[in-house]
């Protein structure tokens, strides 16, 4: 290191920790840190740890190296398990933000009762998750479950909906996007909210129309919000579990599933379950390196 | 992963470090952090209190009531020598499981006996986590029990558990339908009992024939089994449990006729999706013929709350017959000793008190919990209290354990999956069988 750097270097920590107010605040952070280290850190590292090896429950067992990765890619349910959670983000996520979308927008409007209409739209993001997919579960059922009874009628499908896998599929995207698209509005429409209306008389005093408007200025501004509504969201349904493990009783495969598998029920996969864990971790990392970097989300309102 | 990124930020972001930077990283990997799911260790130590006679027994809840009134009697009679406190554990026998693997592995735990499932105990024994009590039960003891449990709980040899009470899968009929369509007994065969749904079904007008449990879950590779079984199929060799013989002739046979239950329309394509909760309710609605399902299901026709028929439309018989005879899956639970425990005398003092004829009666007329005596099953007043044991203590004999290995937690799951298959049609039952020979054989292999 030169010594320029190194004097650098030393402005920097000067920077940082020659001010009071900032030597406070590190203080202040300095507890939260070390159980965050305790808490996520070193479980985090642990489980890299054990995935590199023969791990058993109990022993952690002879190195291998990435032979637990590689086995796992040729695991028919971890891939099943992997295609099922990226259809499932990607799907839910897409529907959620077009439709939560276009929610906000009508809300956004003042028009009377519009206070008990945000309040209502809450109602099935507010249900607990295995709650509403215990119900979904019944409303899909063969014996009592009108939705099947009305899809068969009408000539829509021709089997029950809990004994086909595709159908199952699209059955949680659907129960996905019902449960967690008013969060999705709530989130875009306090965006919305932010914007001042005075851009939009500018707008159209210079004769833009709706459609101008919409993209030409709502999009724009609201692109921090729904970059971080979007993050939240797709976060939210990569490690979807309860939702597939309660209404498809445990059929439907996704990354979370399989884990829990791995570690919890079987005793001979618990490394390769250590394994897709790691997987889901550094996959879900880069995710939002994606959208910080790639998107170029803002993560502070610093500037 | 902390250390990643403080070692070369440079990489990351292609530029130089800044806090500003730091923290983005450091939000989104925490976000990410909370996104991975680490096996947590319960705790437990093995500090346990009390006199050298106080132990603890673990087991689910129990609505009958019977168990604590038990417990207090042998508290009772032993007092100033044992005592037991009951420890309740989740429903979920799942759980239960979990929760008692999780104790052991942490070193014992302060449980000294256990309630457990019968297909535990080969799980628990390979780890040397319960004790051998085979000398607790001479021959002359262990014959006065049915085969079943002790078969269950038999591994390399050894007895693991002491016999407390079974289940057996039982065919439930609608009498009052069946003399109607001219019928005046249990079908024999799956053969038969295809026909006769069939027929039933037609002349009733009734929604199924035969409902049962072919969901992916435990039930459905104990339906799964029941078939194969029933055919002469087997998962392990009889002599070597490490040897995997479930592609047979046999076992194609079993699950090709379960397949064709759903195929030839005897069954609704949505038993693929039953487990034993909703076979009961379209059973009890009056929805199906045939219902195949455990004991339990008997009180609950009696219950104008659960059921739309009565007691009088219905009868209980043991499973069809396949190629070998008829099979039940078996159920139940058993006693099994901490082997880490201090005080092995008094929680074996306890196991076999309640293993006595006079508890297990007490337990059958105040709960229905089927005995694992033989001799009570001669016993008129149990018969007269308790009618399924009288209308099926022949299914309750015939009971094959399910696979008796180290790795029956893997294997169930893999066998689940395959049955499952089979049963929708998915796969034929020939390439089931073979994929779960190769799959099995794996983890045999890998578990010894």
């Amino acid at each position: 290191m030169t010594t320029a750097s190194r004097e650098k270097k030393r402005g920097w920590l000067k920077e940082e920790f020659g001010n009071p107010e900032r030597r406070t605040a590190y203080y202040m952070v300095l507890p939260a840190l070390l159980i965050i280290l305790l808490v996520a850190v070193y479980p985090v590292i642990n489980s890299i740890w054990l995935s590199l090896h023969q791990a058993t429950i109990t022993q952690t067992g002879q190195f291998v190296g990435l032979e637990n990765y590689t086995e796992m890619f040729q695991n028919e349910d971890f891939i099943s398990g992997l295609t099922n959670t990226v259809i499932f983000t990607v799907a839910s996520v897409f529907f959620e933000f077009i439709i939560g979308l276009g929610i906000a927008l009508a809300i956004n409007q003042a028009f009377r009762g519009r206070g008990l209409v945000r309040a209502a739209i809450l109602v099935p993001w507010a249900f607990p998750t295995v709650i509403s997919a215990a119900m979904w579960r019944l409303m899909f059922q063969d014996q009592v479950g009108v939705i099947n009874y009305v899809a068969n009628a009408i000539g829509l499908i021709s089997e029950p909906i809990l004994s086909d896998r595709t159908l199952l599929l699209i059955g949680s995207i659907l129960v996905d996007v019902w449960k967690t698209t008013p969060f999705m509005a709530l989130l875009l429409l306090a965006g919305l909210q932010t914007i001042p209306a005075d851009v939009y008389e500018a707008a159209r005093v210079d004769g833009a129309n709706v459609f101008q408007r919409f993209f030409q200025i709502t999009m724009p501004l609201l692109k921090p919000t729904i970059l971080v509504a979007v993050l939240f969201r797709t976060m939210d349904s990569y490690r979807v579990y309860d939702l597939f493990w309660v209404m498809s009783n445990r059929q439907l495969e996704s990354l979370s599933t399989y884990v829990y598998k791995g570690v919890r029920i079987s005793q001979l996969q618990f490394a390769q379950g250590n394994a897709a864990a790691v997987f889901i971790f550094f996959t879900a990392f880069l995710l939002a390196l994606f959208f910080i970097y790639g998107l170029g989300m803002q993560t502070s309102t610093e500037d | 992963m902390t250390e990643k990124q403080g070692q070369s930020p440079e990489t990351l972001s292609g530029r130089r470090m800044n806090r500003r930077d730091f923290l983005k990283i450091g939000g989104a990997g925490l976000a990410g952090a909370a996104l991975l799911g680490v096996a947590g260790c319960g705790g437990g130590g093995g500090s346990s209190e009390g006199g050298s006679g106080d132990i603890v027994f673990a087991m689910g809840p129990d609505t009958s009531g019977s168990l604590q009134k038990l417990i207090d009697k042998f508290n009772k009679e032993n007092k100033g020598k044992y005592s037991v406190k009951y420890r309740e554990m989740p429903t979920d026998t799942g759980q239960f499981f979990d929760k008692i693997r999780t104790q052991f592995q942490s070193g014992g735990g302060d449980i000294d006996v256990i309630g457990g499932d019968v297909i535990w105990p080969a799980q628990f024994a390979a780890n040397g986590w319960i004790l051998d009590v085979s000398d607790q039960l001479p021959d002359n003891e262990r014959n006065k029990f049915l085969e079943g449990p002790i078969a269950s709980m038999t591994y390399e040899g050894k007895l693991y558990g002491i016999p407390w009470y079974t289940d057996a899968g039982m065919l439930y009929y609608r009498k009052d339908l069946l003399e109607e369509s001219g019928f005046n007994e249990a079908p024999k065969t799956w053969d038969e009992l295809k026909e006769m749904a069939t027929k039933v079904a037609e002349d009733s007008g009734t929604k199924a024939g035969f409902v049962w449990q072919a969901s992916q879950y435990e039930g459905g590779v104990v339906d799964g089994l029941e078939y194969i079984n029933s055919y002469g199929g087997k998962v392990l060799d009889d002599n070597d449990a490490s040897k995997v013989v479930i592609d047979s002739p046999e076992s194609v046979e079993g699950l090709a006729m379960a397949a064709s239950m759903i195929a030839d329309g005897v069954s609704p394509q949505a038993v693929t999706n039953y487990t034993e909760q909703e076979s009961q309710t379209s059973f009890l609605n009056g929805e199906a013929v045939f219902c195949r399902n455990w004991p339990y299901m008997y009180a609950l026709v009696g219950n104008p709350d659960e059921s739309k028929i009565k007691p009088e439309q219905v009868s209980v018989a043991p499973l069809p017959a396949g190629s070998a005879g008829s099979v039940s899956g078996l159920g139940g639970w058993n006693f099994y000793i901490n082997a880490a425990s201090q005080k092995t005398e008094a929680a074996i003092a306890f196991a076999k008190f309640m293993a006595e004829p006079a508890q297990q009666k007490y337990r059958a007329l105040n709960g229905s919990f089927l005995p694992t005596l033989k001799s009570l099953y001669e016993d008129k007043e149990i018969l007269d209290a308790v009618p399924v044991i009288a209308l099926a203590g022949e299914a309750l004999a015939n009971t094959i354990p399910r696979p008796v290995s180290p790795a029956y937690s893997d294997m169930s799951l893999k066998m689940a999956e395959q049955f499952n298959r089979a049963f929708k049609g998915d796969v034929s039952p020939e390439e089931a069988v073979k994929t779960l020979q190769t799959e099995l054989q794996q983890i045999a292999d890998q578990a010894s």
